[in-house]
């Protein structure tokens, strides 16, 4: 069983994304902030760390820039309801548009997802990261 | 006392009458006198010669001792001397010429002046001594044709000194009008230039050195005027243009602020019901698997699911609106109008404890980019300038230039330069590798979004213009943006992108 680290400061969030993955099979832990996400990962060995961007201390970006270097098989999808939807590059001149899940992908996140997602969405970019045919 | 205001002409026609109404008289009077000397002179002249010549014929000879010889003498004294009295008196005895006049009665013995006497009769008295006689030739000659030729003379230079007089007030007349032509032409120009027309040249041809002395000097003044009011106006104007970029950029500015600010309030906005639409969505698809196909609550549930859905998109459609509203428009532009426009606004806002100095190359390229963005970074910069010299005395300064060569950057030549420089707190390297990232702030919570920087990135990308930044703890802090120059051949294929 893989394991899944939801990492959002909004709890329905977490515990709806929590409940999907349940599940579809998936061993998922939740915290709230990205300090508790690196704590759990040096704790508990992770696949998968699902995190959101706009969060109080750290943000995102950052946490996704930490996992990378200090958890390199580590891999990371970001969502944001920040609605940043069919960006595949970093805009920041949509200045409405706030980029910040491009800005993840550049430090290194394996997939953005944007907020709201499905359940058949969010399982499937689940898998993609992962790879097919996993337990 | 209202003075006499009368035209030019009037006003020296009028003295040549007055001064001629007083010297003509006068010039009268002399001249009748010497003409009327001069006549009597000769009159007079005539006359005692007449009478010596006659006396003296009638001494020689033996004249005096026939009667008809005596007669025949007076008698040529009427017929061939101009005497209207010819008498010889000897010793209380008398012979009169029979052609003399007969109303002369009494002969004076002595000579008179010419006009004296009162009867128009100029009396000589020539004594006569010859042998045994004393006698007295009395001659009586007639005043009146020299009275008369006098009389003409006077009459004829009445008429001459009338016809001078008339002459003297034509002349007058014509040259002070030729005079006063050029003044009023000066006049009028004058009188144009002071109701404030300076187009009308001043074309005065006068002989009178003062007058065109005047014309070319009333000329030099207009033509200065001209040149002054010319660069009034432009000044005017340009600072009425000036003045209405200012506004336009001003309203695009504000206009843009509040794009912004509804961005970004969308942009919060979005997030918050995004992240509610998550556990929406998700719990109620999940509920939704573990109903059976025929259980009531279904169909309720499907309704959520699907009105969650219509709030997405309603979401995703606010957010494509005010992104759409946010995209660049690039045209050939002139940085050094988004520069002077931008100090306009800025000085305004600048504490006064901030100086602010400009670097700017004479003769620059056009660059691609959109006016209003690149105003708006430039603003973005210049705040975060003087932000980061808040509190302290500073310097801001903002350049353009053009740079040809390489430098140890290893930018692609040739491009242009705009950099805005403060003397602030300075950064350090952690600091200034982060400072494009959105939400990256030094700022403390609520003096920052943390977009500035990021956004003025992202403006600077849109150009297809690159952004360095150098930085000194306690020194200051450089921006530098670099523009690639736009190739001339290209703006020639494309001159509907050009912004006037």
């Amino acid at each position: 069983m893989q394991n899944i680290l939801v990492v959002d400061d909004e709890p329905d969030v977490r515990d709806s994304v929590k409940y999907v993955l349940d599940r579809a099979g998936y061993s998922v832990r939740t915290v709230e902030s990205a300090m508790d996400a690196l704590a759990e990962l040096a704790r508990n060995p992770t696949d998968l760390v699902i995190t959101d961007i706009i969060m109080p201390q750290i943000n995102g970006v950052e946490a996704i820039e930490s996992i990378r270097k200090a958890f390199p098989s580590v891999r990371i999808i970001a969502i944001s309801g920040g609605g940043n939807f069919g960006v595949t590059e970093y805009q920041p001149t949509a200045i409405t548009t706030t980029a910040y899940l491009a800005s993840a992908e550049k430090a290194g996140a394996h997939l953005v997802l944007t907020k709201p997602f499905e359940t058949v969405e969010l399982i499937r970019s689940v898998e993609q990261v992962l790879g097919v045919g996993h337990a | 006392m209202a003075r006499l205001r009368a035209t030019f002409w009037i006003y020296v026609t009028a003295w040549v009458v007055v001064v001629h109404l007083v010297l003509l008289p006068a010039l009268y009077f002399g001249m009748g006198y010497v003409i009327r000397e001069s006549h009597e002179d000769l009159f007079i002249e005539h006359a005692r010669t007449f009478s010596r010549v006659l006396a003296d014929e009638f001494e020689v000879g033996v004249a005096l001792d026939s009667q008809k010889r005596i007669e025949d003498l007076l008698d040529f004294a009427i017929t061939h001397g101009g005497a209207r009295y010819a008498e010889l008196y000897e010793a209380g005895h008398s012979v009169r010429s029979l052609y003399g006049s007969s109303d002369i009665k009494s002969a004076r013995s002595t000579d008179l002046k010419f006009g004296e006497g009162g009867d128009g009769i100029y009396f000589v008295v020539r004594p006569i001594a010859h042998a045994r006689h004393h006698a007295e030739l009395r001659l009586g000659f007639d005043e009146e044709p020299t009275q008369e030729r006098i009389q003409l003379a006077l009459t004829r230079m009445i008429w001459l000194l009338a016809g001078y007089l008339a002459v003297a007030i034509a002349i007058a007349i014509i040259l002070s009008l030729r005079l006063s032509r050029p003044i009023q032409r000066l006049q009028a120009v004058s009188r144009a230039i002071s109701s404030g027309d300076y187009t009308r040249a001043l074309n005065v041809n006068t002989g009178i050195r003062e007058l065109h002395e005047l014309a070319v000097d009333l000329e030099a003044m207009r033509h200065e005027l001209v040149g002054v009011n010319d660069r009034l106006e432009a000044k005017i104007k340009e600072k009425e243009i000036s003045e209405v970029r200012r506004e336009e950029l001003q309203k695009q500015l504000r206009h843009r602020q509040r794009l912004e600010t509804v961005g970004t309030l969308a942009s919060g906005i979005a997030h918050e019901i995004n992240n509610v639409l998550v556990p929406i969505m998700l719990f109620t698809e999940t509920a939704l698997q573990d109903l059976p196909p025929s259980a009531a609550p279904r169909a309720n549930l499907e309704r959520v699911l699907a009105a969650a859905r219509r709030a997405k998109d309603i979401v995703r459609k606010i957010l494509t609106f005010s992104r759409e509203l946010g995209e660049a428009k690039l045209a050939l532009i002139d940085l050094r109008e988004v520069v002077g426009e931008t100090l306009h606004l800025f000085s305004v806002l600048a504490p006064p404890t901030i100086e602010i100095r400009t670097e700017i190359d004479e003769s620059l390229p056009f660059v691609k980019a959109d006016a209003t963005l690149a105003a708006h970074l430039l603003m973005n910069l210049c705040t975060n300038a003087y932000q980061a010299m808040e509190g302290a005395k500073g310097m801001l300064t903002i350049g353009l230039r053009y740079r040809e060569h390489a430098d140890e950057a290893g930018m692609t030549p040739p491009r242009i330069e705009l950099w805005v420089s403060d003397t602030g707190r300075g950064m350090d390297s952690a600091t200034v590798e982060r400072i494009f990232e959105p939400f990256f702030t030094t700022r403390s919570v609520g003096q920052g979004a943390g977009l500035g920087l990021s956004v003025v990135h992202g403006i600077v990308e849109s150009f297809g213009a690159s952004i360095a930044v150098d930085s000194k703890i306690g020194v200051g802090t450089t921006f530098r943006i670099f523009f690639p120059v736009v190739a001339r051949l290209e703006a020639i294929v494309d001159p509907t992108t050009l912004v006037v």
